[in-house]
């Protein structure tokens, strides 16, 4: 902007309210450019590790390696992140329906679909988002600043194959397991909850009839999508990153941010998607 | 051999300034300069791990920069290359770091990988470090593993950068006479940067010296000894007064 001169205070007054909201523009429009360049690189890791899973070397051992660290090490965490949600939820969920009716017969079936059809994969997933992305993110990052990455590569070795491909496919995996452990001590939490507040049996809990094929599909879909998508947009933010242990520690941040938004919008549209094709 | 032809890369600031440099075949070049003159950054264009913003980068007549992904790959299966941070694997063995360049590259059996890692263990005087961790092991023992990785494959270009730096003056020469002995075993063509230059200059066929970005000398060692330009003169002779 020109700096108005004493004479020009109203014009220069003008250029001030017409520079504002330009800037303010040209500020949002480099937000969503950025965006769009980190979402086309990180499709870019997505679709580059799909061509490895398929056509990349083998590695023995790797993928086993991985499932117990994402695995084994998160057991226990997410099993008592679940086992307390499913108290709080239930017991939750049985104040408002007194208020309401009388009758807490179907509270474990309600409970039973929402976490074999959202609750125990999603929660499952952010829990995963900021244990297992930070853990590739710093790791793949420590990788960078020291030059392995740049090593892997001399040795014609791609970073995605030999990095990431390992990780996504463990991820896939124990992500479905996890959830399914987890989602189950959750449940029997829930069912120790509706006993000790409400006087629920366990017999009356364990309730299966509302939890059709269609919840069945869209929860495992959620899974493996969440599975996948967390190794991938961890380990790209682990790829990417610049400077030392400063660089390492923004790309922490970002890989559990990113997977973290990454599993609120999947969640979405699988959702979405699974009331088109199955209905409420 | 390796030829660069206007090669200009820019950061916060310009690092590179139109550079141009000829590697012979068979010929051992020595890189020097100050720090931040560009040295380490023109290595990782060669290599295509950093890209320019104009220039080419010619190696045996083919054009680095416009390979595609895969052939990029193939390519770089006749480079080796030492790092400055010795970039070892940290999850691997010294067994491991050594076998992984062979097992990508070379068709060998595991028996003959075995034979190599401990005649390079050997020759580096760290036999035995097999099993040993990385993070296990000092500055200049890492070095000497870096050493032995990127010249497992005897790849016929190498490139290294400062592998003696962390060194004790005997180990370094001991490393800069086994480089030598490598590279004129092999014929292959080397391209190093240090900043030991007493002994680096012992060995070398030809000297570039970096400053500010551009290559301001290109001779042979002799000359390099003998040069009546300021900057060149006051770095090789290790004058504390001067322009530099």
């Amino acid at each position: 902007m020109a700096v108005p001169d004493d004479n020009a205070s109203s014009v220069g007054q003008l250029e001030e309210t017409g520079e504002a909201p330009r800037s303010l523009l040209g500020g949002l429009g480099a937000l969503v450019i950025g965006a769009l360049d980190a979402a086309k690189a990180q499709y870019s890791v997505f679709v580059k590790t799909l061509y490895f899973t398929v056509r990349g070397a083998p590695q023995k051992g790797a993928v086993v390696r991985q499932m117990y660290e994402i695995g084994n090490r998160s057991l226990v965490f997410l099993c008592v992140v679940q086992a307390f949600l499913g108290l709080i939820i239930v017991y939750q969920a049985g104040l408002q329906t007194l208020r309401v009716v009388p009758d807490l017969t179907l509270l474990g079936a309600t409970f039973l679909e929402l976490l074999v059809k959202d609750l125990a994969a999603s929660i499952c997933a952010l829990m995963l988002a900021t244990r297992v992305g930070a853990g590739i993110a710093a790791e793949i990052g420590s990788m960078v600043v020291t030059e392995q990455v740049d090593a892997l590569r001399m040795c014609a070795a791609d970073p995605v194959d030999y990095l990431i491909k390992p990780r996504f496919l463990a991820s896939i995996i124990m992500t479905v397991v996890l959830v399914m452990v987890a989602g189950t001590v959750g449940y029997f939490a829930g069912m120790g909850s509706g006993y000790a507040f409400f006087g629920i049996a366990p017999k009356t809990f364990v309730n299966f009839s509302l939890v059709d094929f269609g919840d069945l599909t869209v929860g495992l879909t959620k899974c493996v999508a969440y599975g996948a998508a967390i190794p991938v947009v961890s380990g790209y933010c682990g790829l990417s990153t610049f400077g030392g242990s400063e660089g390492v520690g923004w790309a922490t941040t970002r890989a559990v941010v990113n997977s973290s938004l990454t599993v609120i919008v999947l969640n979405f549209f699988i959702s979405g998607a699974g009331f088109v094709i199955f209905g409420g | 051999m390796i030829r660069l032809e206007g090669i200009s890369k820019s950061f916060e600031r310009p690092v590179l300034k139109n550079v141009d440099l000829h590697v012979p075949e068979g010929c051992l070049y020595g890189l020097i300069g100050p720090g931040a003159s560009g040295k380490s950054v023109l290595l990782k264009i060669i290599t295509a791990l950093i890209r320019p913003e104009a220039g080419k980068v010619l190696i045996g007549g083919r054009d680095v920069l416009t390979m595609p992904d895969l052939e990029l790959h193939e390519f770089r299966k006749g480079i080796g290359m030492l790092f400055q941070n010795n970039a070892l694997f940290d999850f691997m063995t010294v067994y491991e770091n050594i076998a992984f360049p062979m097992r990508r590259l070379l068709d060998l059996s595991e028996d003959e990988i075995r034979e190599r890692i401990a005649e390079r263990l050997k020759i580096v005087s760290l036999p035995g470090f097999e099993e040993r961790m990385p993070a296990g092991l000092s500055g200049g023992q890492k070095k000497r593993i870096g050493v032995a990785r990127a010249t497992v494959t005897q790849a016929p270009v190498v490139l290294y950068d400062e592998p003696a730096a962390g060194l004790d003056p005997v180990t370094s020469q001991r490393i800069f006479d086994l480089l030598r002995a490598e590279q004129q075993a092999a014929g292959a063509t080397v391209l190093m940067v240090s900043s030991d230059l007493d002994r680096m200059l012992t060995v070398t066929d030809r000297v570039g010296m970096m400053y500010r970005g551009e290559l301001i000398f290109d001779g042979t060692t002799e000359e390099a000894y003998a040069s009546s330009d300021p900057y060149v003169h006051q770095f090789v002779h290790g004058i504390p007064e001067g322009p530099l």
